[in-house]
């Protein structure tokens, strides 16, 4: 690999990026996925990320007191608390049944609804006022205790802690982002390696390959071909994860925060692999074939294994087992790009997992790499029908 | 053999049952417009993608300035293959520069290159077309822009006149003679025998994929039976050459003018007393023999040019080929 070696595919690859992105279909895909990603974020923010709102009326003292009890009832609830101090209770009521106020705190003896709950919490009023009953309940508790032991139960807290003796399962938005990843990594692997398959089938058939060949070794074609659309996709991840965390933050959606965050990661951290992975046997395709239309049937293999790993996601995003059969497919490096993502969505890959997959995959990549270099070097000069992947093989030049 | 000299030495490649090539061996000389002749499936085209290295051989070798060629010689090659290789998509002056990079000239020079090469073959104004809105003969200046771009030692062009019109066809003959008296070697195949011989210094015409004829157009047209052509003064039906037939044969008689056939070791003084003792002799001279004669000579008449076959026959001299694909 000699200086002259890389600047020849330097230059290849340039081409690969200037065409493409001159493509009108590349910036329409683009824009789709950029969409799709930011739907995926801003959607369920919207749906849930809004947190209710209610007016609470005071009554009686002490003020500060009472406001704090409030406050407190709200955060426990997830409701925004406004306090509004009324003059009397009869007042209190009227607000009450006109709907303007949705509890009243009357001093530290009672909290008032428009309607007591038929037993569990179904409406943010109900669950506002029996926060606001408890706390104040508590509140009077503290007042009879000594001194010390008030402060003791600050401390510690009143509820017993619960230890499970699995970790909890991960939240649904972490599996619904994996699975959501799963989709994009198997779209993007499928666009750009057939954008490649048909690149590739493009100079062999418009016997262009016969002029460049002349001065170019067809392993600095290939890889030319692979790294400039390689970067392309790259650029797209860069673009899509930077999106998706940015609007995230911005918004303030759980789908950044915590678990969801790292699937996002570990999916794009796949792309790539799955890219590396993928992008010769795509190329080597494309050398088999002579026509376009030939594209998809020659690649149809190539899509099986990831389209097998995104289907079974589903059953996996939405149970709470996780079949050794999806963990074995994980360490397959045909269908781990899809896989492994989600098992980190599920909290089903422990790092040892990650760090075997990828180093498999990695292997299995340079092992892909030399044999489709093979078969693109036997198959890419020679014109006629389509060809056999074990034709090819067994021939020479 | 010395710099520019580019060598064949007993190519072989055979396709299943077809030798394309059966022991394939001349040389170019540098400076000379050659011409790379023979019927459909000789294996011109075979012969002409082993030199660009795009097809292997199984056995024998190419040698170019006396050593055999490899990846570093062949980038000092400008190939136009037979069925054309362009990006269809691709704007001219940018797959031009392209291909002058790959080639190894700096972006800027390989610009200037592309541009003074669409110039040269009048094609500058569709720059910045893609190749696929171009004419075909404007898809072929362009593949000829393509081979020459990189100002190469070796010209390798694969029926550089198909598809081209008159003016297309003056053209790349300039070129053509232009880039010999640069010193440039240069072989193209050609079906078009007319014209071949008109451009053309040597030729080499190889048939089943074997050498049958090589050397200077001009020596293979004196070579072989000897013809002379007489005329008789008042003699309009040649008459006088009526029992000539222990010297000579009378090939055909056009207005008086007798072109006739030497018999082996004839004197054509002997033709010149006989013309004289029947009356003035107006004309007298050795009849050069065409190319396309001396191709069918080498050739044989077994070979036969079949209407379905992609290219036009190889005896038809003034045809073009309409299409590349």
């Amino acid at each position: 690999m000699s200086a002259n070696w890389w600047q020849l595919t330097r230059i290849v690859a340039g081409r690969e990026i200037v065409e493409r992105a001159r493509a009108k279909s590349f910036w329409v895909a683009s824009v789709l996925l950029l969409v799709a990603v930011a739907a995926g974020v801003l959607i369920p923010a919207l749906l849930h990320g809004t947190r209710s709102a209610a007016r609470v009326g005071v009554v009686g003292g002490p003020a500060a007191a009472l406001a704090q009890t409030v406050r407190e009832a709200g955060r426990i609830s997830g409701t925004t608390v406004t306090i509004v101090p009324m003059p009397d209770v009869a007042a209190a009521k009227a607000r009450l049944r006109s709907g303007t106020l949705a509890a009243v705190l009357v001093g530290d003896s009672a909290v008032l609804v428009k309607q007591q709950a038929l037993g569990g919490s179904g409406s943010p009023g109900a669950t506002l006022g029996g926060a606001l009953s408890e706390v104040g309940g508590l509140q009077r508790l503290y007042a009879e205790l000594p001194p010390g032991a008030a402060a003791s139960i600050g401390r510690n807290g009143i509820a017993l802690p619960v230890r499970g003796l699995t970790p909890p399962p991960r939240g649904l938005t972490s599996r619904i982002t994996g699975l959501a990843a799963a989709i994009l990594i198997y779209v993007i692997i499928l666009t750009y390696g057939i954008r490649i398959t048909i690149g590739v089938g493009e100079e062999k058939s418009s016997r262009v390959v016969e002029v460049l060949l002349t001065t170019l070794r067809p392993t600095q074609l290939l890889a030319g071909k692979v790294i400039g659309m390689g970067s392309l996709a790259l650029a797209q991840i860069v673009v899509l994860v930077g999106t998706y965390y940015a609007l995230g933050y911005a918004v303030g959606s759980s789908a950044v925060r915590g678990a969801a965050g790292g699937v996002v990661l570990a999916g794009a951290l796949w792309l790539l692999l799955g890219y590396m992975f993928y992008c010769t046997a795509y190329a080597a395709a494309g050398s088999l074939i002579t026509r376009q239309a030939d594209a998809y049937n020659a690649t149809l293999p190539l899509q099986l294994p990831l389209l097998l790993g995104y289907v079974l996601a589903y059953t996996v995003v939405y149970s709470s087992n996780v079949s050794w059969f999806y963990h074995l497919l994980g360490f397959i490096p045909f269908t781990a790009p899809v896989v492994m993502p989600v098992l980190v969505a599920v909290g089903a890959a422990p790092a040892w997992q990650l760090a075997l997959s990828v180093a498999i995959t990695l292997a299995s990549t340079v092992a892909m790499a030399r044999l489709a270099g093979k078969i693109y070097e036997r198959a890419i000069l020679r014109t006629g029908s389509r060809l056999r992947f074990r034709q090819v093989l067994r021939s020479t030049s | 053999m010395g710099a520019g000299v580019l060598e064949l030495n007993g190519l072989r490649r055979r396709f299943g049952a077809v030798m394309a090539l059966d022991g394939l061996t001349f040389t170019v000389p540098p400076g000379q417009v050659f011409g790379f002749l023979g019927p459909n499936g000789a294996g011109k085209t075979t012969a002409m993608r082993a030199i660009a290295g795009v097809a292997a051989v199984d056995s024998g070798e190419v040698r170019w300035n006396g050593e055999l060629i490899d990846q570093a010689a062949r980038s000092r090659i400008g190939y136009m293959p037979e069925e054309r290789g362009l990006y269809p998509a691709m704007k001219v002056t940018e797959q031009l520069t392209y291909l002058a990079r790959l080639h190894g000239l700096s972006t800027p020079r390989a610009r200037a290159a592309a541009e003074q090469w669409s110039e040269r073959l009048g094609i500058s104004g569709r720059g910045q077309a893609k190749i696929e809105a171009l004419s075909l003969g404007n898809q072929q200046r362009v593949q000829l822009a393509a081979a020459l771009v990189h100002d190469p030692e070796l010209l390798v062009l694969d029926e550089p006149f198909a598809g081209l019109d008159p003016a297309g066809v003056d053209a790349m003959s300039e070129v053509l003679a232009e880039r010999a008296a640069a010193g440039v070697t240069m072989l193209f195949s050609s079906h078009q025998l007319d014209l071949v011989e008109h451009l053309c210094e040597s030729v080499a015409i190889i048939h089943r994929g074997r050498l049958v004829a090589h050397g200077k157009v001009a020596d293979l047209g004196q070579s072989g039976t000897l013809r002379v052509s007489v005329q008789v003064a008042g003699d309009e039906t040649g008459r006088w050459a009526r029992d000539l037939g222990d010297i000579a044969q009378v090939e055909k008689i056009t207005a008086g003018t007798v072109v006739l056939v030497l018999r082996d070791r004839a004197d054509a003084g002997a033709v010149l007393d006989r013309a004289r003792a029947a009356g003035p002799v107006e004309q007298f001279g050795f009849v050069r023999r065409k190319l396309s004669e001396v191709f069918r000579d080498a050739v044989g008449s077994e070979v036969t040019m079949g209407p379905g076959e992609q290219d036009n026959g190889g005896l038809a001299a003034t045809g073009t080929r309409g299409s590349s694909a």
